[in-house]
């Protein structure tokens, strides 16, 4: 009951504030006339389970159509020593208010420090409007111990993915800054640890933009506990032609 | 504009959440009112200081022909303490040489906590009376069919009930009740088991503090450092929980670790040799054997939860072979109307 409760408490939040969007993905906010787009970020953060880490990002989104999009994204995050590819696919539907965007996902992370390799298969719906975001999907998350002599796989049941937030302008302004709650990351999906944070980004010009992120991803969420776990920071840059 | 008002407000709603419901803490969800790390930190302090195994009249005649301990989770307990009494009376019945808990053993009033230290004083009663008996000509309590008992004072006697922290335990700051009464969230101990030609060996207990959804970076470097390895020989190694480390379905909202924490855990399962991880949490009931480790998940033994006369406990035997059996064992309290 309780946890139902909050459910629909972080639910019905989303709803009345209506200030949703999923994180900057830099893929998004297509505008209709680019056919590439190539992005990169360094992140740092301190975590509960390894102390201070940093990473590197990099992504690349090729629009086949003004419709449909394909694309790749990358990281390796020190210390943690984690190593995340992934490939997905999309369509655009334009709607009234804004795009709806059906993406697949699939991503491989491999945790080595621990001897983990991840799958994760997502497909989520992401509402893009002028000033607010909603995404909702599902994830199925599959982990094998390669460490251990016997090893073992173990597949876990459906994951609902869901973000939201906001931007304070709209969303064609030279820059902006805005705040999301979600309970995933580029490279990992989870069961209700609910991240939040601000976001920000600044055209430099028509090919460049500045982006980031300041990210803080609790444990123990849906515990009503929301403990400290791990703060990030992100900082990149967007180049589209 | 409107968009803008919107956002506002909705950022003062978030911040003016009611928080006066007894069970729920909606701000908890960004935000937590107790630090894992501050109760590590107590805990480790508690227990260096409260040597458990010194307290425990255990001869190793009572265990090494076999033993069973008791484990029950997510009691939520609030005035009626009926489902409490019958697991501490199922426990002393039978013999189980003790009992576990696995979080959430009452959710946090202090009405609540006063019922639930009344049930564990009128259990420890019982106990005292079935196991010890009192030597009028030296003032102290001994345990009875034992070797060498050790004098005890009533006070010096340990009650073996071990719990671990849960969230529910916690949220309006229940820690300082909850610590009040257990003293740690955070400690293992050891139980002589047996003797070879290589010397004693033991069955090793090792008890988390996972309330939070993330053991906390104190718990973590402990861990590493070796702090719950213990020092001697472990024929077997049981591990408590509260967080679970597995959903049993799709539909099971509650927070379980984070993903490098669950790998850390299962990793240090493995480092630990452990032959059960016992979890509580997501009130469902699930059993797993990964690599020689079994999990267990247990239902919720709240008559609230689980009204329904029910298999809420578990019996973990083993036996003279030292072979592990459990058994899933019936609770029948059904709560007053």
């Amino acid at each position: 009951m309780k946890k139902k409760f909050v459910l629909l408490f972080v639910l019905a939040m989303s709803a009345i504030s209506g200030m949703a969007q999923a994180s900057y993905i830099p893929y998004k906010t297509f505008d209709g006339e680019h056919k590439n787009e190539a992005s990169g970020y360094i992140m740092y953060g301190n975590s509960v389970i390894c102390d201070r880490f940093g990473g590197l990002e990099g992504s690349y989104v090729r629009h086949l159509t003004p419709r449909w999009h394909v694309g790749g994204d990358m990281q390796m995050q020190f210390v943690k020593r984690l190593f995340s590819i992934d490939a997905r696919g999309g369509y655009r539907l334009p709607i009234k208010f804004g795009n709806v965007y059906f993406t697949g996902k699939i991503m491989f992370c491999d945790y080595a420090k621990w001897g983990f390799t991840e799958w994760d298969f997502n497909l989520s719906a992401l509402w893009e409007s002028a000033y607010v975001d909603l995404i909702l999907g599902e994830s199925i998350i599959h982990y094998h111990s390669r460490a251990w002599e016997m090893g073992f796989g173990y597949t876990e049941p459906l994951t609902l993915t869901f973000g939201f937030g906001a931007n304070i302008r709209h969303r064609n302004n030279p820059w902006n800054v805005g705040i999301f709650f979600r309970n995933y990351d580029d490279f990992y999906y989870e069961n209700w640890n609910i991240n939040w944070g601000f976001r920000w980004y600044a055209r430099l010009n028509e090919q460049f933009r500045l982006f980031g992120e300041f990210n803080v991803r609790p444990a123990g969420s849906m515990s009503q506990l929301a403990s400290r776990y791990e703060g990030s920071m992100k900082v990149g840059l967007k180049y589209k032609w | 504009m409107k968009a803008k008002f919107i956002y506002i407000a909705a950022l003062a709603s978030l911040a003016i959440t009611p928080t006066s419901c007894e069970k729920v803490s909606p701000q908890g969800v960004l935000m937590a009112g107790t630090d894992v790390e501050d109760r590590v930190e107590m805990s480790y302090l508690y227990y260096k200081l409260n040597n458990i195994e010194s307290k425990l009249d255990i001869d190793l005649h009572e265990v090494e022909d076999g033993y069973s301990f008791l484990v029950g989770a997510d009691s939520h307990m609030t005035t009626d303490p009926g489902r409490t009494q019958e697991m501490l009376q199922i426990g002393l019945d039978n013999d189980d040489l003790f009992y576990c808990h696995l979080g959430d053993i009452a959710d946090t009033k202090a009405e609540y906590y006063v019922a639930l230290e009344n049930t564990i004083d009128e259990a420890r009663m019982k106990y005292i009376d079935k196991y010890y008996y009192y030597d009028y000509d030296d003032n102290f309590y001994f345990r009875k069919g034992m070797t060498n008992p050790t004098p005890r004072t009533w006070d010096g006697i340990k009650y073996p009930f071990f719990p671990v922290v849960g969230n529910h335990d916690l949220t309006h700051n229940g820690w300082a009740l909850w610590s009040n009464i257990f003293g740690s969230s955070f400690y293992e101990f050891q139980i002589q088991v047996g003797k070879d030609e290589n010397g004693p060996y033991f069955d090793h207990f090792i008890f988390l503090d996972t309330a939070s959804g993330t053991l906390g970076k104190k718990q973590v470097d402990m861990i590493e450092q070796g702090v719950l390895d213990g020092v001697s020989r472990y024929r077997f190694t049981f591990v408590f929980s509260h967080t679970n480390i597995f959903r049993p379905e799709a539909v099971q909202f509650s927070s379980t670790f984070t993903r490098e924490e669950t790998y850390f855990l299962l990793d240090q399962f493995n480092k630990w040799n452990a032959s059960i991880v016992f979890c509580g949490h997501v009130h469902a009931w699930d059993e797993r054997l990964y690599n020689g480790v079994y999990y267990f998940s247990l239902d919720s033994m709240s008559e609230r939860n689980s009204p329904k006369p029910g298999d809420y406990l578990l019996r973990i035997i083993i036996n003279k072979d030292g072979e592990i059996e459990y058994e899933r064992v019936r609770m029948n309290y059904v709560a007053k109307k």
